[in-house]
Formats: structure tokens, sequence, C-alpha cells
């Protein structure tokens, strides 16, 4: 084992500020993507779990909630492959609670997910199990997701009102937790009595299904054909990524991570290097020793390097085991938390490149390793 | 080798500015050490001693003279080269013992001799003879923190000495320690001249040691005031190491 990781090991206390800080530059920016990245998966979870194998959005439509002409649904079934195109309906509406006893009063606006509660319907997610299913089928009923019981303060069995009129909450699902809005899921025909469905001219996204999915790349570009330009046909998976994608095209997110990383690599190298300084210094002798034994100041340099090196990889470790905390936290607290790879990677090239800098700022005190110094 | 002139410094002068005073340290002094002898060199605190083994070993640039260290002009070289000449041929050992924390005995030594370019096995070859030299062959694998002072500074001895030096410089190397320590530590000294051949230079005001001298060298105010041969260096008989 080398010096610098002998030393970094044995005096590992003495590092910890900076393998601390590190880890926290580190965290506050992962955490923050993760945050977002887990929002934004949220976002395309109906996506995800739609049975539909294309969604045709309008021309210039990235999302879900845009409005489309109602005439590009004949269009769709020119195409023989098509055997489903249902309009995908989200509104907004306002849900009221009847407080009992602790309960307390909610007035909050939530989002209103039209489903066909009929096995196979292109607008029923894939992961409703039956009784759910079977939930929705009755008229006034609505479901939501477990995590959001407590926030709209109702429990299963209750009665609700959703824009004044009164509904019951029948049964919850999992894996739809929201931070800002909460999900509704009601069938069409609750929803018509509700009045939430729109029966215009235009309709939101476009749910396709084809007679044979493996063909489905081909069928939605062959859609774009005969949509000349009127509508964009996205598979499912394209859609889902350019959703989690245009989570960071939002201009105050993007602020908000510049800022975190400006601090967190700030923070950091403050922290590390201070930290190295003095761990340099706490050793001065030693190294003065090695100098006079005619060891080069460029190979204390690399000791040094090497020191910050792996100061860089125990930050990385520890931002890890923070992350796992964070995660299983905000987990607990209904919101889910995702880290692409790319965020991974960053935020490990951040860490060392924050730590490597450290190192190269705190070569100066090694000057101060004068063997001539250790004469008395 | 041995009996051979290993450095030879002539009008060493070094004054340290403190403000706008110039204090003399050393003043035109000329200074001779063969190989295979231990030069012990004494004299009250302040009278300069130091400086003078820091001039002859290249750690610090006199103001004026020439040092001749195993035929080479020392301070003529470049930095870069006086740091190259010490590695080949210089061990230090200091009042201090200046051992890294978290490198055990073992390492220490191969900590330096990685640098000299030895390779590995070699080097942990090397470290294991050099600590058993030094009487450390049960305390190979500890660290500082589980050794007395004595048992540190024969690490560090270990360490100046599996360089194979031809030079070394010793400054007050018993003055931290206890004194049958000190006795141990000597004597190692006084082997590496013996055995090794090496020119061994210490620094001391332990008049106990004198014993293990070949030549005391008195100094007081930056002048050496005597010069005295226990053992003429054409004297020395033990078996001559190349
Ligand atoms: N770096 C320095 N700056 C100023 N004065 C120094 C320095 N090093 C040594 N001195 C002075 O030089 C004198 C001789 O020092 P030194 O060679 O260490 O003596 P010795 O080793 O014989 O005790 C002392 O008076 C000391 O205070
Ligand atoms: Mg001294």
């Amino acid at each position: 084992m080398s010096l610098a990781l002998s030393t970094l090991i044995y005096e590992w206390r003495r590092y910890m500020a900076a393998v601390i800080a590190l880890a926290v530059a580190g965290l506050l920016v992962l955490a923050l993507v993760g945050m977002f990245m887990g929002i934004g998966k949220n976002f395309s979870a109906t996506i995800d779990r739609s049975p539909a194998h294309i969604m045709i959005l309008p021309p210039d439509s990235e999302g879900l909630g845009t409005s489309q002409p109602r005439r590009n649904i004949p269009l769709l079934f020119q195409h023989s492959e098509v055997v489903e195109a249902t309009p995908f309906n989200v509104t907004w509406g306002q849900f009221t609670n009847f407080p009992e006893g602790e309960q307390k009063a909610v007035r909050e606006g939530v989002q209103i997910y039209v489903v066909d509660p009929i096995p196979g319907a292109v607008t029923l997610p894939t992961d409703f199990p039956e009784d759910v299913i079977l939930a929705l089928q009755e008229p006034y009923s609505v479901i939501l997701d477990v995590t959001s019981l407590n926030k709209l303060g109702v429990k299963v069995g209750d009665k609700a009102k959703i824009n004044g009129r009164t509904v019951t909450v029948r049964a919850t699902i999992s894996g739809y937790p929201s931070l800002f809005n909460s999900m509704i899921f009601t069938s069409r025909q609750s929803a018509k009595l509700l009045g939430l469905v729109r029966e215009g001219p235009r309709v939101g996204a476009i749910l396709v299904k084809v007679s044979d999915p493996a063909r489905t790349d081909t069928v939605a570009a062959e859609l774009n054909v005969i949509g000349k330009g009127q509508f964009k046909a996205w598979t499912k998976p394209e859609l889902s990524k350019r959703n989690q994608e245009s989570m960071f095209k939002n201009s105050f997110i993007s602020i908000l991570l510049g800022f975190m990383l400006v601090v967190g690599v700030f923070i950091g190298v403050v922290i590390t290097w201070q930290t190295l300084q003095g761990a340099i210094l706490a050793n001065i002798k030693e190294f003065a020793s090695l100098r006079a034994l005619g060891v080069s100041i460029g190979s204390l340099n690399l000791i040094i390097m090497e020191l910050s090196f792996w100061v860089g990889v125990a930050g990385l470790g520890m931002t890890a085991i923070l992350l796992v905390g964070v995660t299983a936290l905000a987990g607990a607290m209904g919101l889910t938390m995702f880290y692409p790879l790319w965020s991974v990677i960053t935020i490990a090239i951040m860490l060392l490149i924050i730590s490597v800098l450290s190192g190269l700022l705190s070569l100066g005190v090694l000057k101060k390793s004068q063997p001539a110094d250790l004469l008395r | 080798m041995n009996g051979k002139l290993a450095i030879d410094a002539k009008g060493l002068s070094k004054a340290y500015k403190i403000g706008k005073q110039k204090q003399s340290v050393l003043k035109d002094v000329d200074f001779n050490a063969y190989h295979g002898q231990v030069t012990m060199v004494m004299g009250p605190s302040g009278s300069g001693k130091s400086t003078l083994i820091a001039a002859l070993s290249g750690l610090m640039k006199p103001d004026e003279g020439e040092v001749i260290a195993l035929g080479e002009s020392l301070w003529k070289k470049k930095k870069s080269k006086i740091d190259r000449f010490r590695l080949d041929h210089c061990g230090f050992i200091f009042q201090g013992f200046n051992l890294f924390p978290a490198l055990n005995a073992t390492q220490q030594v191969e900590q330096v001799l990685k640098y000299c370019k030895v390779k590995k096995s070699e080097a942990k070859k090397r470290a294991v003879a050099a600590l058993t030299e030094v009487g450390l062959e049960k305390r190979l694998k500890q660290t500082p923190s589980a050794l007395s002072g004595g048992e540190k500074q024969r690490v560090a001895i270990a360490r100046a000495l599996s360089k194979n030096p031809q030079l070394l410089f010793a400054d007050e190397p018993t003055s931290a320690l206890d004194s049958v320590s000190g006795q141990v530590v000597i004597k190692l000294l006084h082997r590496a001249a013996k055995e090794h051949g090496a020119a061994v230079i210490v620094v001391t005001h332990d008049p106990r040691l004198e014993a293990y001298a070949d030549r005391v060298i008195h100094m007081e105010d930056g002048k050496i005031l005597s010069d005295h041969f226990v053992n003429q260096p054409q004297d020395v008989v033990e078996t001559p190491v190349s």
C-alpha cells in the first residue's frame, strides 16, 4: 500500500472533514437531480405504464398535457395496423374532503386521470390490479395513491367532493406518488357525471395500440408520414425519455442545479484544501526528512496528489452511503428518487476534480518542508 | 576506501540576517572527514554545528566556501542534482525521528528505497536486512506509535543505512534518548563507519559519545577550536568495504 493511502486510512479522522465536505457537495447536486428526475419519472409514469404503443401529440409538444384537433383520430385509422386510438384525458379539479375527528379540512387542486376500467383498454395503466378496476367501475368512485391519503385528508371508504360533486374513495394504488398535486383516477363514466370530460373539438394526447407491438417503431414512422406534420407520433420509450429530459430544460431547475454545483464545488474545494494543508503540515517533518534523504520535491508533490485523489474516492464512497440514506428517507415520504447514469458520472468526475484541485492548491505548503529546519 | 577523504570543505562562511543585523554563524571554517571514521563535532549550543552539517550535506548553501564531497564540488551543482547526490550518497539522522505515523518499520525503509529505484522485492529484502542490522527484526510490522524512542531512532538509522550511503550525517542523534538507547545508537553509527566504510559525521554535545569517536572536533562561535584524531584514518584496519 502506498504512503498516501496508508496515511489516509491511518489518520482517517483528520480527513473526515474533507470527505464529508465532498460527500455533501456531491449529495447536494445528486439529490436534487435525483428528486427532479424522480418527479420527471412520475410524470412519465403514466406514459411508461400505459398499454399504448404509440402516443400522438401536436407537432410542437413533448408532454401529455397539450391539445390537438379531434379529427386527428380518424386520420390515424388510415393505418391498417392501428387497432385502438383513444384520447388521454387528464384535467384539473378542486378536491374537498369531509373532515372527521382528527382529519384536517383539505381544499386542494388535484390532477384527475380518466381511464376506461376495462382490462386491456388503452387508457388503463397496466399495473392496476383487478380489485381496483372493479372499484373504478362503480359510478362516482375514485382511487388514489396510498401516499396521497394523508395529504388529502381521506381514507378508503370516505366521501369527498370534486368540483362540488360527491365522490367515494373506493381503493388505493401504489407507485403513483406525487410531490405537488395528487393524482386521482376515475372512470370515463364517473368523469362524465362529474363534468370532467371534454367533448369539444380538441383532445389531449391520443393513445394508440397497434396490432403487432414488434412493429411499433415502423408504424410510428408511417403515422408521421400520414400526419404530414399535423401531429407527431412518439413511441413510448421516446416520449418517456424526452419527458425526463424536458425537466432540465426548465430554466429554474437548471439555474438551481448550476447554483448548487457551484456552491458544492466551492465548499468542497475550500474544505478539502484546508484539510489537506493541515494534514501536510502535520507531517511536514516527515516530508522534510525524505527531502533530506534526497527525495525530490516533485516526488513529494506526487504523494500529495495521490492523497487528494484518494480523499476524492473516499468522498465518493461517502456520497454513495449518504445517498442511500436520503433515497430511503425520500421513499418513506413518498418521493421517488431516480439517478440517471450521466448524473452519477458527472458527480464522480466533479468530486475527483474538486479533490485534485484541492491537492494542487495544497502543494505550496510542501515548500515549508525545509530539511535544514530539521537540524537544530 | 577507508582512510580516504570523503568530504573536504574550505572557507565555509554563513551569516543569518536578523532584521538589519547580520549574525555570523560560520566563520571561514575548513573541515574534512574520512571514510571509515566517526568524526564527532562538539561544542556549545549555538556554535554553528548544525549550520556546518547543513552546508556539508547540501541542505543549505553557505555564503562562501567550497565543499568537495566524494570528489564532486557540491555547491556548483544544480538544485535537482544536489537532491540526486543526497539520494545516492547521503544518510541523515536527526534529533527527532521523523517517521511517518501511518507506516510500519519495514515500510518506512521501503518508502525511501522506492525513490532509489530499488525493485519492490529487493527493497523488502534490504529493509528487513537493515532493520535486522539495527536489532529490530522483531519490530518489522510495528508503527511508530508502538515503538520506544530508541527503537524509532533505530528505524531512522535503518532508513538511512538501507541506501548504503557513503556520507552519514547525524545531528544530536541521542539527545532525545535515554543513555542506554543512546549507546545503542552511537554503536550503530560506529558500525556504519567500520563495516560500510561510510564517513560518519556526528554532531553532539553528549561527552559520553566521545568514546566512539575516531576524531573529535570542537567548535565555538562559528570557528573550529580544536581538531583531534583518536585514530589516524590510515590506522583503520577493519575489513574495508567497497
Ligand atoms: N534559520 C535561521 N535563521 C536565523 N538564525 C539562525 C537560523 N538557524 C540558526 N540560526 C542561528 O545560528 C546560530 C547557530 O545555529 P546552529 O548551527 O543551529 O548551532 P548549533 O547546532 O551549534 O546549536 C544560532 O545562534 C542560531 O540562533
Ligand atoms: Mg544544532
